[in-house]
């Protein structure tokens, strides 16, 4: 009789599986039971570990089909059976059933347990912790005193002991995200700082903000790359010192201007030269034939006044086009 | 005297909802018969006793008391050779109210400690109540003991090392054996683990009355269970403390105990007083109480947290005992 938890789903998954795992977890979550409990329901009735991983919230539990709890580094299996904590939100509860088909009573044990987990999330850790600016400009004021920033970031749900990085979006408000956790790419452009302890943050946030001058839209009228990290730039961060935003800009950025108001083509051409190994490849992310491209290079160089097929050319290319972010208002 | 029971556990309850539908709270006598054919007996046969291999299997016929029938032990012996001498010997009581039950009964637990720890298991088979009344269980759990005690150089095992073990009525039944042994200068074991067992015939403790009607083997159940196994002399002033164990007088020169029970259980009280009582006689007891648990909750949800929990102080108590 003992196992009789266990066995749950050796049973026909009739409706009568399905009402008992929600007497299950409704009674657990009346008793207001842990995560853990939780978690170790739907492994238990499953049959097989379940796991919890909320990165937003720094809540991750895996608990085998015995009840033995057993954290595990390894990514969950997009194939095993899986529910969000919200309707349109990222998978954050599996049971690790390998090569199964859909079963009802998985289903339901993932749907009761998704939805006592959410109670327990928000009871327990508050709402997944926005952004409050005036934390966030605490915790980025390297004047403020470290105490107070320490706080901030806890408040920010940020464990001083994990370094954290911070973004620049283009509207200007700061995003701190712990390092362990993977930030959904961004639609928009976007510097990223390099990873700091977390009183340094502000360093992380100063150098962000550099990274997002060099990004570009991604379009054929502003070519380039959308997201930027800090740590990639090396050396070519000291033209930002040089280029100021909104001022005039050098010449090289002029001719170049000039050119592109001629020939719709000539940014987006240009960029794949610049940011491939090859004339080939250049074609190729151009999505022209080599000889065309050829053929508008000779034009490009013709418009500019230098060669862009030399290394040194290429080089001032890369520069010029670089340039042409940094002196954008 | 208050009547407010205390929380079961939240995992707990929640393995109840699952279990209600099969074990209700109390059993009457007419309810017995019924019980014994509970699918709890169909799942038994799917235990894997060998764990794995671990174990060779073997039923025994051996000598009942005088007079009596044969009793049936099953042997459970790892199948590699004992390196280190004769093995330690787990001397299982199955649970059941005195009323149900076999010796595959709770055997499950005996097997993992005894897998851990390279011991032999023997669980005894008894006589039920009512068909069967004091002192039948007994006589019969002791001449088993006396067999394995006797025998135990066949078992590669060491007579002198020798636990009893038992959860619910065997618990009950291992308590009253450390007296008789002792009593009669039998056989005499190393130690008792004594699992939320059943103590009192008299069926009245403040625990009893506050789970009435809640959990598993409540004071209904409770009193089926006496009245089978004693009938008329139930709660009355002539029950031998070999039927009852909270009946002794005298709890001094007993084995090391461990015991543990729920905190919401018919037997809380009387589990707490018997371990109160060996202290009091100047005796050696490790008593668990555990919060939100119901009767037998380790065996019936094992995978709960709390069930690990109180799984674990079993095994440690066993292995300070037995120096593995």
């Amino acid at each position: 009789m003992k196992e009789l938890a266990g066995r749950l789903t050796a049973l026909d998954p009739d409706a009568g599986a399905a009402v008992r795992v929600i007497a299950y977890f409704d009674r657990l979550a009346e008793s207001r039971a842990g995560l853990e409990a939780l978690v170790r329901g739907a492994a238990v009735l499953a049959g097989v570990p379940a796991r919890l991983v909320d990165a937003e919230r720094r809540v991750s539990v895996r608990v085998e089909a015995d009840g033995r709890r057993s954290d595990s580094a390894l990514p969950p299996d997009p194939a095993w059976p899986s529910a969000a904590l919200t309707p349109d939100g990222v998978p954050a509860l599996w049971l690790e059933r390998a090569g199964a088909g859909p079963s009802v009573v998985d289903a339901v044990i993932l749907e009761r347990a998704a939805g006592a987990v959410r109670l327990v999330l928000d009871r327990t850790r508050g709402r997944a912790p926005a952004d409050d600016p005036a934390l966030v400009e605490t915790l980025l004021d390297a004047t403020a005193p470290d105490a107070a920033r320490l706080h901030a970031a806890r408040r920010l749900g940020l464990d001083p002991a994990v370094p954290a990085r911070v973004l620049a979006p283009v509207d200007g408000r700061p995003r701190i995200v712990a390092t362990h956790t993977d930030p959904e790419p961004p639609a928009e452009r976007v510097g990223v700082g390099p990873a700091v302890a977390v009183l340094d943050l502000p360093d992380s946030w100063a150098a962000a903000r550099t990274a997002l001058r060099f990004t570009a839209e991604g379009t054929a009228q502003d070519p380039g790359p959308r997201v930027v990290h800090a740590e990639d730039l090396g050396g070519i961060a000291l033209l930002a010192g040089l280029v100021g935003p909104g001022a005039e800009p050098p010449s090289d950025v002029q001719t170049l201007e000039a050119a592109a108001a001629a020939s719709p083509w000539l940014l987006a051409t240009l960029n794949a030269v610049a940011s491939t190994a090859s004339l080939r490849a250049a074609a190729t992310a151009s999505n022209v034939h080599h000889s065309t491209l050829q053929e508008r290079l000779v034009q490009a160089e013709h418009l500019l006044g230098w060669p862009v097929r030399t290394p040194q050319g290429r080089f001032r290319l890369q520069l010029a086009l670089t340039m042409r972010h940094l002196a954008r208002p | 005297m208050t009547q407010v029971p205390p929380p079961f556990d939240p995992e707990l309850a929640a393995a109840l909802e699952l279990i209600k539908d099969v074990i209700s709270p109390g059993i009457t006598p007419d309810e017995i018969d019924a019980a014994r054919q509970g699918p709890g007996i169909e799942m038994l046969a799917g235990l894997d006793l060998t764990m794995d291999g671990f174990f060779e299997i073997e039923d025994r016929a051996v000598p009942g008391p005088e007079g009596a029938p044969e009793i049936s032990l099953l042997v459970c012996r790892p199948a590699a050779p004992a390196e280190d001498g004769p093995r330690s010997v787990i001397y299982h009581v199955h649970g059941g109210g005195l009323i149900l039950g076999n010796n595959r009964f709770g055997v499950d637990a005996a097997l993992a400690w005894a897998k851990e720890l390279d011991a032999v298991v023997v669980s005894v088979e008894y006589r039920l109540a009512p068909e069967n009344p004091y002192p039948a269980q007994i006589e019969d759990v002791y001449a088993g003991l006396e067999w394995t005690a006797k025998h135990a150089a066949e078992l590669d095992a060491d007579p002198g090392r020798i636990v009893l073990a038992g959860s619910s009525a065997g618990g009950g039944l291992c308590a009253a054996l450390t007296l008789l042994a002792r009593d009669r200068k039998g056989p005499q074991p190393i130690g008792q683990l004594l699992m939320c067992p059943m103590l009192d015939d008299r069926n009245d403790t403040a625990s009893s009355h506050q789970m009435a009607g809640l959990g598993i083997w409540d004071r209904t159940a409770n009193e089926t269970g006496w009245t089978a196994l004693l009938g008329e002399l139930r709660g009355g002033a002539d029950v031998p403390a070999y039927a009852a164990p909270a009946r002794a007088e005298d709890l001094t020169g007993l084995p090391p105990a461990f015991l543990d029970v729920g905190s919401a259980e018919t037997f809380r009280d009387e589990v707490v007083t018997y371990a109160t009582r060996i202290w009091q006689a100047g005796g050696v007891a490790e008593l668990h109480v555990w919060p939100g648990g119901f009767h037998g909750f380790d065996g019936f949800a094992p995978q709960a947290a709390l069930s690990q929990v109180a799984r674990a102080a079993q095994v440690g108590w066993l292995r300070r005992l037995l120096g593995r």
